[in-house]
């Protein structure tokens, strides 16, 4: 599965572009804050329907216009798809040639990656960007489980509303027969989240990278937060028990305490949780290494290459990084990336395709450099060091 | 200033009040209404002053009706032992047309839901429990939509009738005929597989 072109109108400080990438490598070079990442979004955008930066649809439509729309034709296993986003302040309408979709007959079309330090909150965040990360992997293998998820957020919504006039109502225990039948649907659709979960950090897990950045020193492991109370292979049962036990509790806080809203997905190096004890040099590179595993277990579920965006790549990875990364990816995804160095993207010539991003706008063809030029290019760099020697 | 002389503004504010229309759609109809002879308009005005005044909700089954009872509750050609429950009025109308019903229903006008403030007291349910003790009745079958509101409302009155004695069933939900399984989302599919039946 590749992006064959894509078609950029009114989305953050791109007014009108076209490009048709390569379908192994993409460089997005130049100046930051001229629309690179806005670039690697838009594609985001285009396979998930959502950002990767900000969950609010406004802020992707360019000042003073009315909506904005990400176009694309996507090659798959020979057969061309063409899918448009249009977005509005408020709503998001999504297609597949020219027809109009719901989200879970939307997603599947275009599997797309990404790593950018903006992602770091999977790393060192709140466990709800884990149980996200995780959300999103099991979108990429199926798109029906945004249907499942759509559900539980809604019944947790009626569910937490409801608790929340019984606290403040004079006698809580007038709503629990009402409270009861929220959680009989509770238990349904966390039952299936819980249990996606579950079999897609086992895949995760067997699929982390072997050999890279110390990949093999990382571990991940979903910690149901039902775990400690019982057998959570009869998730139905201990669910509806930890509801039964936890209910007067929650009548008194006045929110839903129990269900897989509140699980954690462990993230540990050398045996040692992540997010309090890694250094950042260890937590960026468990963030590209969970970014990639998530990318094989697409290859290996569909058989086929996904999409990969690696933002910002130069601020992220040293040169032999980038090197070790591309080799993994080769064959795995198509890849977009962005940097400010226009020499790390010289450096994958002639593999890759090269666009140089400047003030929103795409320039595509960039004169080949010459070999002189990259030659001299360290050389400036480490004058300095020579005067001041 | 308005934008318009005062009548034609006043017309633009009832309409945008009503479901589903924003400014323009309010001042696209509001100008038609302007070019309508004056006797299409009149008879505008009194379809809408009509509803209101001859319509009411039936005092049995709180479907909307210009008699009461209504004309369900009052014939001698339904089945009087089955009492279908459904959300809305307009429910009743899609059931009918299967032809395949011939039971009484009972209006809920609504469904649990918290956001929307809806709680059990703002449904029709008390007034479904005293047609209950009659003893007439035999089975309830409940036709809430397939949403999450839709089951809660069901799930809760399944609770609360059951222990009447009154045999209490849902709709079935499953696979859209003339679609493929394939496009089945999977709480469907389980559905549709656990209430499989005999060939």
């Amino acid at each position: 599965m590749h992006v064959i072109r894509l078609e950029v109108v009114g989305f953050r400080n791109i007014t009108e572009e076209q490009l048709e990438p390569s379908p192994g490598l993409n460089f997005f070079y130049g100046e930051n804050a001229q629309g690179k990442t806005s670039l690697l979004e838009a594609l985001y955008v285009l396979g998930r329907a959502r950002s990767f930066r900000t969950p609010r649809l406004l802020e992707l439509i360019q000042h003073g216009q009315p909506q904005a729309l990400v176009r694309g034709i996507v090659e798959r296993r020979g057969a061309r798809a063409e899918l448009a986003i249009q977005l509005s302040p408020r709503t998001r309408a999504l297609f597949v040639n020219g027809k109009r979709r719901t989200l879970s007959d939307y997603l599947g079309h275009l599997a797309v990656f990404v790593c950018s330090l903006e992602r770091m909150d999977i790393i060192r965040g709140e466990p709800e960007h884990r149980r996200h990360f995780l959300d999103e992997g099991i979108l990429s293998l199926d798109p029906k489980y945004a249907h499942t998820l759509e559900q539980y957020q809604r019944i947790l919504k009626q569910k937490n509303r409801l608790l929340k006039l019984a606290a403040e109502s004079g006698d809580p225990r007038r709503f629990i027969e009402e409270i009861e039948v929220w959680n009989e649907q509770l238990i349904r659709y966390g039952a299936l989240i819980h249990r996606a979960r579950i079999r897609y950090v086992e895949l995760l897990q067997r699929h982390l990278p072997a050999d890279l950045f110390g990949s093999e020193r990382i571990a991940i492991r979903y910690v149901s937060s039902l775990a400690a109370h019982g057998d959570v292979s009869e998730y139905e049962t201990l669910l509806a028990e930890r509801l039964r036990v936890r209910l007067t509790a929650e009548l008194t806080i006045g929110h839903a305490l129990v269900g897989p809203h509140r699980d954690e997905l462990a993230i540990t190096f050398d045996g040692r949780e992540l997010r309090h004890y890694g250094s950042l040099g260890q937590q960026r590179s468990a963030l590209i290494v969970l970014d990639l595993a998530q990318v094989s277990v697409y290859n290996s579920a569909f058989e086929e290459e996904a999409v990969f965006l690696l933002d910002d790549v130069d601020a992220e990875l040293d040169r032999r990084r980038i090197a070790r990364v591309l080799e993994y990816l080769h064959g795995r995804a198509q890849c977009f990336l962005t940097t400010s160095k226009p020499e790390i993207a010289e450096m994958s010539r002639p593999q890759a395709m090269l666009f140089r991003v400047e003030a929103g706008r795409v320039v595509p063809t960039p004169p080949p450099a010459r070999e002189d030029e990259m030659n001299r290019l360290p050389e400036q760099a480490t004058s300095p060091r020579e005067i001041s020697s | 200033m308005l934008d318009y002389a005062e009548a034609i503004h006043r017309l633009i504010e009832e309409l945008r009040r009503l479901p589903g229309i924003g400014q323009k759609s309010a001042q696209r109809i509001a100008f038609h209404i302007l070019r309508m002879n004056a006797e299409d308009v009149r008879r505008l005005a009194r379809a809408i002053e009509e509803v209101k005044e001859k319509i009411i909700l039936c005092s049995i089954c709180q479907n909307v009706t210009d008699v009461d009872p209504c004309r369900f509750c009052s014939s001698d050609a339904r089945d009087r032992s089955m009492i279908c429950v459904v959300e809305e009025p307009y429910n009743v109308a899609a059931i009918e047309r299967t032809r395949e019903y011939r039971g009484l229903y009972h209006v809920l006008h609504g469904a649990l839901s918290p956001i929307r403030g809806i709680g059990p007291d703002d449904l029709k349910i008390r007034s479904l429990l005293e047609r209950l003790r009659s003893g007439e009745v035999r089975e309830i079958i409940l036709a809430m939509n397939p949403n999450t509101e839709g089951e809660a409302t069901a799930n809760y009155l399944a609770r609360l009738l059951k222990p009447l004695g009154v045999r209490v069933t849902r709709i079935a939900t499953g696979l859209p005929v003339g679609s493929d399984l394939e496009f089945a989302d999977e709480v469907t599919m389980y559905r549709a597989l656990v209430n499989r039946r005999e060939m």
